[in-house]
C-alpha cells in the first residue's frame, strides 16, 4: 500500500518500514491510557535524514503524496508532541548533531544532545545558559519546539528567549527565521516547520556553586535574588531522593564560591529528574507568574501527592505529582485550572492543550501560509484533536475534585 | 516491566550508535509491550533489535524508576531461547564450540593454564582466570598469579579443570549450557577442597558470585565459596607504594563496577603504583560501556568496534594514551579496536611492578 512511498522516500535517506520497530515511533514520554491507543497511529515510516537536502526531498515527497510529517529528537516530552494521529512520515532528526561554537553563541543542528552541545562548548571556555533536566538524552530541537523551562531559566528564561535565529525546512524549502517570526517556531512543535539549526546564546563557562535551606515555599521565593538558578522539592520529592523529609531550596549561582554539601549532591543530580515518578504517578506542569506562586502554592499543595518548583525570570514553573486514574486525572487537570485562574497557565501545549494555545488564532493564520496542505505534524499545539477534546470534556467536571 | 517511558535511558551506548529506537531500552520495553498486548508480533528481527545490547547496566543507573533492568534483559533472552528463537547464530556458533571444547574460544583445554611459568601446589584458594585470560590475554593471567605469588597469597590453578563459568552464556539467555559448565565447575572445586576463589574476569567474578549460588540452590548443592575479584586483593595486600611513571586512564568494567559496585579497589591500586591517574568524563557509575558484554561484540562486532571508539576517543581527550582496566576483555576489545593509537594495560600489571622483588 505505501510503496510508490517507500520507493521515492529509499532514494533518500535511512528509511525504516518494520511494523513492530514503527509501533515504537506511536510514543514517547505521555502516558497513553490503554483505551485511547485507538487514537494514535502506527507511522508508515521512520526517515533519518543526514543533511538539509534530504529534508527537503522529504518534504517533497510528502507534499507529493500528501502524507504528514512529524519531526522527532528523542521523544522524551510528555505533551505527545510526536505521538503520530494520523499515517505519516516520522522525521527522525538525530543525524542532525552538528555544533559549532562562536563567540557568544552556538550554532547547533536540532538533533542534538544538550549534554553533548554543553560538553563541546566547555572545551571553548563556554556554557549553555538554559537547558533541560533531560538533557543527557533530549534534543535541541525537541526543546525549542516545546519552548522548555530548566536549569539556569531564573537567570535566563526559557530556551526561546536565548535563541537568535533558526534556519527551518518546509514545503517551499530552507528558510532564516530571526526576531518576530521565532514566535511561529518556538514553542509550535513543528508545525510550522522542520527546525534544522538553531543560533543560541552562551555563557561564560564560570562554575556554579549551590546551597541549600530547608524552608517553606513562601521563605524561598525571597531567597532566590541574583541566582542562575532555583529549584524547589518538596518533603514528598526529598523523600524519594532519599534526602532528607523537609521542604528544600536549591540555589545556585554563577562564579567561584563554596557549595554546601547537599547543594552539591542536589545540584549534581540536576540531570537525574522524575525520581519521584513511577508508573503509578504522572506529573501535571503549570506556568504561574511570580505574585501569585504562593497563592498557586498553597492550593496547589491541597490536590497534589508532591510539589516542585522551578524558578524562571518571569514566572515559576510547579511539577504537581499526581496518581493515575480518573479523579487523580481530574485532579491534574485542576492543578492547570487553578495556575489558569491565577495568571498563568499550562506549560506547553503539544498533543493535549492546543485549546489552551493563547497564540491560537496568529500560529493558524501563519500556518496557512507555509504549510496550506496542513501536512507539517497535524493536530497539535494550536489544533484540536482527540486527546484535547478529552481534556476539554475533563475541565467540564472538575467541580468534582 | 513498568516504564514509565521518560526515555532516560537513551543514553544508551548501543542506542546512540545505531540511533534507531528499537536499540533503545525504552524502545525494546515498547516492543516488549506491544508484543504481549498482541499488536505486534515476534520475528527475528525483532529478537535481533533485543539482543543489541551489552547488558552493561547504564539504563538501570540513570532509571528514575530504578528498574533492574539488567536482569530483566537476561530472562527476556532466556525466554527466547526458551521459544527457539535464539540464541542468534554466533551466539549459536559460540555455544556448539564450548559444548565441545568447555571455552568459547575453542582453545585446547590441555593448554588452558599453559600461561602459568612457575609451579603451584595444593590450596584452598583458587585463581580462577577465566577463558579470555586464559587464551586471549595470557598477559593478565601472568602477571595476577605472579602478583598474587609475591604478595605471598597461596593459590592453586585448575589447569585442563578449569572450565568457562559460563558468563557469555548467562547474558545471552542461555542458561542449559550455563548450568552445565557451573556442576563441571562445582564438582572440581568440592573435589579439590577450593573454599575461595580469586578471578581477574569481572565476568567470572559476577557469574561465580552471583549466579552459581542461585544454580547451587537450584541444584541444591551448598555454596559457601568466597568469591573475589583481584582488583579488591590487591588494594588490600599490597602495602608498598610504586613509582611509576606513568599518566593513564582508568576504565570501569561494566561487570565489576555498576553489576557488582567494585570502583574504588582498582583506583586504590594505580595511586599506590605511583601512576598519575587521570578521569575520563564518564566514569564509575556512569562509565561507558567497552561495547564486548553481553554477547554484543560476538554478534554486532561492528556496534561494539563503534562504542569502543567512542570510549577510546573520551581516554585519548585526557590527555593520556594509557588505559588502565581490570577486565580481560575490555582490554581485548580496547586494545583491538585501538590499536597503536592506545596502550592498554591490566591493573594486574600495575600491581606487578608495584610489588615486583
Amino acid at each position: 500500500m505505501h510503496d510508490p512511498i517507500y520507493t521515492a522516500l529509499s532514494g533518500v535517506s535511512k528509511l525504516e518500514t518494520h511494523p513492530g520497530i514503527l509501533s515504537i515511533y506511536k510514543y514517547d514520554f505521555l502516558a497513553i491510557p490503554k483505551r485511547l491507543l485507538r487514537f494514535v497511529k502506527t507511522p508508515i515510516c521512520v526517515v533519518q535524514p543526514k543533511n538539509d537536502e534530504e529534508v527537503v526531498k522529504i518534504l517533497e515527497i510528502s507534499e507529493r503524496f500528501g502524507i504528514p510529517v512529524i519531526t522527532r529528537g528523542t521523544g522524551t516530552s510528555g505533551y505527545g508532541g510526536c505521538v503520530p494521529l494520523e499515517r505519516c512520515i516520522i522525521v527522525d532528526m538525530k543525524n542532525f548533531n552538528r555544533v559549532v561554537i562562536q563567540d557568544h553563541t552556538a550554532v547547533v543542528e536540532s538533533g542534538a544532545i544538550w549534554l553533548d552541545v554543553e560538553s563541546y562548548a566547555n572545551k571553548f571556555g563556554k556554557a549553555l545558559r538554559v537547558y533541560p533536566t533531560s538533557a543527557t538524552v533530549s534534543t535541541v530541537g525537541g526543546w525549542i519546539a516545546q519552548n522548555g523551562y530548566g536549569i539556569g531559566s531564573l537567570k535566563f528564561g526559557s530556551i526561546g528567549e536565548n535563541v537568535e535565529w533558526l534556519e527551518v525546512a518546509d514545503y517551499n524549502g530552507i528558510k532564516l527565521i530571526k526576531g518576530d517570526k521565532l514566535k511561529y517556531y518556538i514553542g509550535a512543535f513543528g508545525t510550522t516547520g522542520i527546525i534544522l539549526r538553531a543560533c543560541i546564546r552562551l555563557r561564560e563557562a564560570t562554575p556554579i556553586r549551590s546551597s541549600t535551606f530547608e524552608c517553606s515555599f513562601e521563605e524561598a521565593l525571597r531567597k532566590i535574588d541574583g541566582a542562575y538558578h532555583a529549584n524547589f522539592k518538596d518533603r514528598c520529592h526529598m523523600k524519594f531522593e532519599r534526602l532528607g523529609d523537609g521542604d528544600v531550596l536549591l540555589v545556585s549561582y554563577e562564579g567561584e564560591g563554596e557549595s554546601s554539601e547537599l547543594g552539591e549532591i542536589l545540584w549534581g543530580r540536576r540531570l537525574r529528574p522524575l525520581k519521584a515518578l513511577t508508573t503509578d504517578k504522572i506529573y501535571s506542569e503549570a506556568v504561574v507568574p511570580y505574585e501569585n506562586a504562593f497563592e498557586f502554592y498553597k492550593k496547589a499543595k491541597e490536590i497534589s501527592l508532591g510539589l516542585e518548583a522551578i524558578f524562571a525570570s518571569n514566572c515559576v514553573i510547579f511539577l504537581g505529582l499526581f496518581g493515575r486514574n480518573l479523579k487523580q486525572y481530574l485532579k491534574a487537570l485542576k492543578f492547570v485550572k487553578i495556575a489558569e485562574n491565577l495568571g498563568g497557565g499550562v506549560y506547553t501545549t503539544g498533543m493535549l492543550f492546543p485549546h489552551k494555545n493563547k497564540a491560537k488564532r496568529e500560529l493558524k493564520e501563519y500556518k496557512n501560509s507555509v504549510d496550506p496542505e496542513g501536512l507539517l505534524n497535524p493536530n497539535k499545539a494550536f489544533q484540536n484533536n482527540a486527546f484535547s477534546k478529552i481534556m476539554k470534556i475533563g475541565e467540564r467536571f472538575l467541580w468534582t475534585v | 516491566m513498568d516504564c514509565i517511558k521518560c526515555g532516560l535511558c537513551n543514553v544508551c551506548p548501543v542506542f546512540k550508535v545505531e540511533k534507531l529506537e528499537s536499540a533503545s531500552p525504552r524502545g525494546k520495553l515498547i516492543l516488549l509491550s506491544e508484543i504481549k498486548r498482541g499488536a505486534i508480533k515476534l520475528d527475528v528481527r525483532i529478537t535481533k533489535e533485543l539482543y543489541k545490547c551489552s547488558v552493561c547496566g547504564i539504563c538501570s543507573e540513570v532509571c528514575p524508576s530504578n528498574l533492574d533492568l539488567v536482569t530483566f534483559w537476561e530472562n527476556v533472552r532466556e525466554e527466547l531461547v526458551n521459544k527457539k528463537i535464539a540464541p542468534l547464530p554466533v551466539h549459536r556458533k559460540v555455544r556448539d564450540i564450548t559444548y565441545r571444547e568447555f571455552n568459547p574460544y575453542g582453545g585446547d583445554q590441555q593448554k588452558r593454564a599453559e600461561w602459568l611459568n612457575f609451579s603451584v601446589g595444593k590450596s584452598r584458594t583458587l585463581y580462577f582466570a577465566g577463558c579470555t585470560a586464559s587464551f586471549k590475554a595470557q598477559n593478565i593471567a601472568k602477571a595476577t598469579a605472579n602478583s598474587l605469588r609475591n604478595l605471598g597469597v597461596e593459590f592453586t590453578v585448575m589447569g585442563a579443570q578449569e572450565f568457562c563459568c559460563g558468563s557469555p552464556f548467562l547474558r545471552t539467555g542461555q542458561k542449559d549450557i550455563a548450568k552445565m559448565l557451573f556442576t563441571k565447575n562445582i564438582k572440581t572445586w568440592q573435589r579439590e577442597g577450593i573454599e575461595e576463589i580469586i578471578t581477574s574476569c569481572p565476568g567470572c567474578y559476577k557469574t561465580i558470585k552471583e549466579d552459581y549460588p542461585k544454580f547451587a540452590e537450584e541444584s541444591k548443592i551448598e555454596f559457601n565459596l568466597e568469591v573475589k575479584h583481584v582488583s579488591t586483593v590487591f588494594a588490600e595486600e599490597i602495602k608498598k607504594t610504586g613509582s611509576i611513571d606513568l599518566i593513564a586512564t582508568y576504565h570501569d568494567p561494566c561487570h565489576l563496577g555498576r553489576h557488582m559496585g567494585i570502583y574504588e579497589a582498582p583506583r586504590d591500586v594505580i595511586r599506590r603504583s605511583g601512576i598519575k591517574l587521570v578521569e575520563m568524563e564518564r566514569i564509575r557509575e556512569f562509565s561507558l560501556c567497552c561495547g564486548a558484554g553481553g554477547g554484543l561484540r560476538t554478534q554486532f562486532k561492528e556496534i561494539a568496534i563503534a562504542i569502543a571508539e567512542e570510549r577510546i576517543k573520551e581516554a585519548l581527550a585526557t590527555g593520556t594514551n594509557v588505559i588502565i582496566t581490570s577486565c580481560p576483555f575490555c582490554e581485548y576489545n580496547l586494545s583491538r579496536v585501538g590499536g597503536s593509537r592506545v596502550r592498554i594495560l591490566d591493573l594486574s600489571e600495575i600491581a606487578e611492578k608495584i610489588i615486583s622483588p
